[in-house]
């Protein structure tokens, strides 16, 4: 062969592979696209419902005669509400950023206390079966009571309504995080326990290797529901307890007759739990396998 | 004295409806270095005698005795390879055959890499060392299992119908796989197989238990194979060693062979 042809060989196995380049860069190209034109449409989707609720809520504005507050006004004064949201005028006069602040303390305060005392608990009453006959009568007898029953407990007990509406939190923290933790480990399979019956693990290995790696996914659900259902429960606590937080400003702005107040606490708490249930599944994915 | 002694074993469990006894009257010695394959109809007791042998069931009459000590629970002398592979996902292959090692041996860190590392070796998953189970094929996963049960080192093998859920092609390279560890950790393990296949019990063992259905089921016949090792897959099939025995145990598994045998009949 001469280095002509040779020459020739190569180009041409250059263009083929430029041309292989090519739709592979476009294919990429395509799937970014389509995935754009993806998220651009669930934008656009979502769009359409906040606008449907906003209409609906105007409407209700206009037939009360603006007593309900329309968007608008309610927009203006969460604006306000948000330019300076840290300043402090003596103990009833707060920024909305202390108040959550104040919240957000709270609650995670509560339910760490609760999850410390929920996940191994769990643990216990998925391993052992005495562990759940000792302790799963009274997570069935308790949790249906609403946690604001034990507001007058922690008043007693600690003679103080910050340390009362913390001890509300931990009790709403507990459920949710014992249930699903104790059906994850009883959940584990036969397959897994075989491995370390068959490899001698010890029970620290087990625990470590084995038991917790499985469960976590589980673990990490119950932690998101807890903690929503948490963040529910501080709006009521602190409208009993007042002083401070996002619940005693709600019922604070109700009393100052500024329901534009209302609402925009209202906003603020709904993008705060969102945020929870989102970092908590991010958690949750982070932790997932694929068996 | 053999090296592994079953005597009398019995195993039976209760259940509501009374005792149900498994296996019974069992009475097997094995060699040192020998291949035995445990052969039978579903539900015939042939996993409560490798659970007898690994130590995950204690039986309830007789005894298992490895060199003269009789079993009282699982124990590094003995490696389990599980019919589902039993790799926990989470973790990655080397990994997965570490924590056992390290469960196990009592030697130092870097011996432990060692260990693993020229494991994963033997089985040709180097490259692979660092992902998960769900990434690998089913054929790469009992490659995986097989590896951990020998870095342990144990003197038995234990195999619960190791390629049962493999295609016919990766389970022919599977057997010659096993029959490679053992022939690379000098012949000397013993290795116990469940399997349902015929061809591959009489591949790879000196001796094929056949049990009886169950319940209650006992050791029916014990087949010896002559075939010389190392024994080839393409050549070992036309031997009339081979094709006696596979009469043999047909005709102890089953009584039918064509569909003549199950009523229809054929008009040509």
């Amino acid at each position: 062969m001469s280095t002509d042809t040779l020459e020739k060989e190569s180009k041409t196995k250059e263009a083929v592979k430029e041309v292989v380049n090519n739709s592979e860069s476009s294919g990429k190209t395509k799937i970014f696209l389509s995935k754009l034109l993806a998220v651009g449409k669930s934008i656009l989707f979502a769009c359409i419902g906040l606008l449907l609720f906003g209409g609906f809520w105007s409407f209700m504005s206009s037939y009360t005669e603006n007593q309900l507050p329309g968007p608008e006004a309610t927009l203006t004064v969460l604006g306000e509400m948000l330019a300076d949201p840290f300043y402090d005028y003596g103990p009833n006069d707060k920024g909305i950023g202390l108040q959550l602040f104040s919240s957000i303390t709270t609650v995670l305060s509560g339910f760490l206390l609760g999850s410390l005392i929920a996940i191994p608990v769990g643990i216990l009453m998925g391993a052992s079966k005495i562990g759940k006959q000792i302790f799963y009568p009274i997570i069935q007898l308790l949790k249906p009571v609403s946690p604001l029953a034990w507001f007058p407990i922690g008043l007693v007990v600690f003679e103080d309504t910050g340390m009362a509406t913390i001890f509300i939190v931990f009790i709403t923290s507990l459920w949710s995080t014992l249930i699903n933790t104790a059906f994850g480990v009883s959940s584990i399979p036969q397959d897994h326990k075989n491995v370390a019956k068959a490899f001698g693990f010890s029970t620290w290995r087990y625990l470590r290797k084995i038991l917790i790696p499985y469960s976590l996914p589980h673990i990490i659900t119950g932690l998101r529901l807890s903690i929503g259902v948490a963040w529910l429960v501080i709006v009521a606590g602190e409208m009993l307890s007042g002083g401070a937080g996002i619940g005693f400003f709600v019922w604070d702005s109700w009393n100052a007759l500024s329901l534009e107040k209302v609402i925009s606490a209202i906003i603020i708490i709904g993008i705060v739990g969102l945020l929870f249930d989102k970092l908590f599944t991010l958690i949750e994915n982070k932790v997932s396998y694929k068996a | 004295m053999s090296y592994l002694e079953i005597k009398n074993l019995e195993i039976s469990f209760p259940t509501p409806k009374g005792k149900y006894t498994a296996v019974r009257d069992i009475n097997l010695s094995i060699e040192k270095g020998e291949i035995i394959s445990i052969i039978g109809h579903s539900g015939c007791g042939k996993s409560t005698i490798m659970n007898a042998i690994s130590g995950m069931t204690i039986p309830t009459g007789g005894s298992v005795e490895l060199m003269g000590k009789t079993i009282k629970g699982p124990g590094p002398d003995r490696g389990v390879v599980f019919q589902n592979y039993s790799l926990l996902p989470w973790m990655t292959v080397y990994q997965n055959i570490y924590q056992a090692v390290d469960a196990v041996m009592k030697v130092s860190k870097k011996e432990k890499n060692e260990i693993v590392l020229s494991n994963l070796e033997m089985v040709n998953l180097m490259q692979h060392k660092d992902k998960l189970p769900g990434q690998l094929s089913g054929g790469m996963k009992q490659r995986v299992a097989i590896a951990r049960a020998f870095a342990i080192n144990p003197g038995v093998l234990l195999l619960d119908e190791p390629f049962g859920a493999l295609d016919a092609l990766t389970k022919g390279t599977m057997q010659l796989e096993l029959l490679k560890m053992w022939n690379l950790s000098g012949r000397d393990k013993t290795i116990i197989m469940i399997t349902h296949d015929i061809e591959e019990a009489i591949f790879l063992s000196d001796r094929i238990i056949v049990m009886n259905d169950g319940p209650a089921s006992t050791i029916r016949e014990i087949e010896h194979v002559h075939l010389e090792r190392p024994r080839n897959k393409i050549e070992f099939v036309k031997t009339e060693e081979y094709i006696t025995l596979r009469d043999r145990l047909l005709h102890l598994l089953t009584d039918k062979f064509s569909v003549e045998d199950m009523g229809i009949v054929y008009k040509k």
